[in-house]
């Protein structure tokens, strides 16, 4: 920790620091300033804020859409760190074909898929809203996939796992007590992806139907643009500190080790 | 300690078109140290996976105390093993690394750190617990990783050359450690290196193999004085291949008669094996039968390459004091100094 705090000034990433900064915050910015407005009165004011916080469906959507959030994120970590573990441990000939076809759910167009996807379900979970975590967890998969293959790639995954289970673990706790916490910093950025992505998600919950906290937005956005506003920054500020908190609740021992 | 005897009978395993074992059969006794040594590819640690759990075989058995455990998962086989690589888990503290097979078996917390501390204690690395696994160096990593095939008391110990990565010192160190260790807790061990020396420095018996086949196993004395095969007298130790004829049971070599253990043809051309400390290397001012090409001086001994007038080269091994006089260039005689010798066809 302390030497990551004494890195050096250096003009290139100031730089790109500074155009990240530009690209990323300064949007940001401009749309809270935007909706701390109040024209009315003139100035600034968290009006649009209390407005939104006090509208009755506001909780019941930003629950479900956590939720349905949280759902995906179990299903990617579920599926795909074991099957990623297996794919990197046997040295399969399909790990090339997976790593292609995880990159399927960008090329496709979400129509295609949301109908596609959605006939393929039986009937009992087309009828519920559980069905979004699924195809939720499909359009996070490229992120997700190569967030976790970096991880994997970055351990002696083959000798630790041996090591691991010539001691007593079984395949879940090797999993568990082992593969999950050395690549712990790319599990924390899978989960990230895949929550923010899931919270965010827009296209496919309208064209199934659902309505989640996007949807509702966007529903409140016709009367008011302020509150519309107000309410995606919170929508952007809540996953972030929900995360932030999981980070640091999580314990600190990387690949790299802590004290 | 819970030590078992391991058994492996009939031992087959392919990997495509490769035999890595073949027909392999091996026999380690309670509290018994035995290496496999041999070559690259030669399925030597295949055995070892084998018995490990983390390959299975394609046919044979493997017996722990008799008991057949050819389809027991790795984890339920209760057998330590420490790898090559280093292969400790970076996310645990040390202590937590010794107590990890310890909290795959349940046991408490209190009981598990007493254990650590007691294995950690024993490979002198009691005062390094709480570090994390990066801040050791290469031999303390495996010192832990050793602890920590012990620390559950495993019926069997592998070791899968856990010394290679290490620097010579330290290797040589960490062996005699492992020796120590494995007499006092008794811990029925296979060792499987690459490295003779260190074959045959600590083991009871070593086993070498080639080619998936084991081709000869007894103690390091015998397989180095009496090597079964013409594969084992040139894979231990240095041996020289002398051409030479062989005729009622004798051969000639360097003038002198001496008694063929017969491994080869009974007449005609063979080859004679001889160790370098079995030829003595003689200066002397006529015609000699040999002239020294090199003299490596290694403190207590030398070693003269020399090279006889059929253009053999001759390896000799002889103590420092003696070989003064033996410059490159000059004039020697060679003499055999055993009475009897190996020999191999040509």
């Amino acid at each position: 920790m302390a030497k990551a705090l004494r890195i050096k000034f250096q003009p290139p990433l100031a730089i790109t620091l500074l155009i990240l900064g530009f690209f990323v915050f300064l949007p940001m910015l401009s749309a809270f300033e935007y909706s701390i407005r109040t024209p009315l009165t003139g100035g600034y004011g968290w009006t649009h804020y209390i407005w939104a916080v006090t509208e009755e469906d506001f909780l019941h959507y930003i629950l479900r859409s956590m939720w349905l959030a949280g759902v995906t994120v179990l299903i990617t970590l579920f599926v795909l760190v074991p099957t990623m573990t297996w794919l990197h441990l046997s040295n399969s000939k399909v790990r090339g074909l997976i790593d292609g076809l995880s990159l399927l759910p960008l090329v496709i167009p979400v129509v295609a898929f949301a109908v596609g996807a959605q006939i393929s379900f039986p009937e009992f979970v087309q009828n519920t809203v559980l069905e979004l975590p699924f195809l939720y967890f499909v359009l996070a998969l490229p992120y997700a996939y190569r967030s976790l293959d970096i991880g994997l790639n970055s351990i002696p995954l083959k000798t630790i796992t041996e090591a691991a289970r010539s001691a007593g673990a079984n395949w879940l706790r090797t999993i568990t007590s082992v593969i999950i916490p050395v690549i712990r910093g790319s599990v924390m950025a899978t989960i990230a992806l895949t929550f923010a992505l899931s919270l965010g998600e827009y296209t496919l919950t309208v064209l199934l139907h659902w309505d989640t906290f996007p949807t509702w937005v966007t529903y409140v956005a016709q009367d008011n643009i302020l509150g519309a506003i107000a309410i995606s920054m919170m929508s952007l500020i809540i996953p972030f500190l929900i995360l932030t908190v999981i980070t640091l609740f999580v314990p600190e021992r990387t690949i790299q080790g802590r004290k | 300690m819970s030590s078992k005897s391991l058994s492996l009978k009939n031992i087959s395993k392919r990997f495509g078109n490769v035999n890595a074992l073949d027909n392999f059969n091996l026999e380690v006794g309670v509290g018994e140290l035995v290496a496999l040594l041999g070559p690259s590819g030669c399925g030597k640690t295949t055995a070892l996976r084998v018995v490990a759990g983390l390959e299975h075989q394609d046919a044979g058995t493997v017996l722990v105390a008799d008991k057949n455990i050819s389809d027991v998962p790795a984890h339920k086989r209760n057998m330590g093993m420490v790898f090559q690589a280093y292969s400790l888990f970076p996310n645990l503290t040390v202590e937590e690394n010794v107590a990890f097979g310890l909290q795959m078996r349940k046991v408490s917390k209190h009981l598990r750190l007493k254990k650590a501390h007691e294995l950690l204690d024993l490979v002198g690395l009691d005062s390094q617990s709480k570090r994390f696994t990066h801040q050791l160096s290469g031999g303390q990593q495996q010192r832990v990783a050793l602890a920590r095939a012990l620390a559950f008391e495993p019926e069997i110990l592998l070791l899968d050359e856990p010394l290679s990565a290490l620097d010579a010192q330290v290797r040589v160190n960490l062996r005699e450690e492992i020796r120590r260790l494995q007499i006092s807790l008794g811990t029925t061990t296979l060792f499987v290196t690459h490295d003779q020396e260190e074959a045959m420095a600590i083991s009871d018996r070593v086993g070498v193999m080639n080619n998936g086949v084991l081709e000869q196993i007894d103690t390091p004395d015998a397989l180095y004085n009496k090597p079964a095969s013409s594969f084992v007298a040139s894979f231990v130790g240095t041996m020289n291949r002398i051409p030479a004829h062989i005729s009622n049971g004798m051969v000639e070599i360097f003038g002198s008669k001496v008694v063929a253990l017969k491994r080869g043809n009974e007449s005609g051309k063979v080859h004679a094996l001889i160790r370098p400390e079995s030829i003595s290397v003689v200066a002397t001012t006529t015609q000699g039968n040999a002239k020294v090409l090199t003299r490596s001086f290694m403190g207590a001994s030398s070693n003269i390459i020399c090279q006889t007038a059929d253009g053999t080269i001759v390896q000799s091994l002889m103590t420092s004091a003696s070989t003064g006089d033996l410059l490159p260039g000059s004039s020697v005689q060679l003499r055999i100094l055993s009475s009897e010798v190996l020999v191999a066809n040509v």
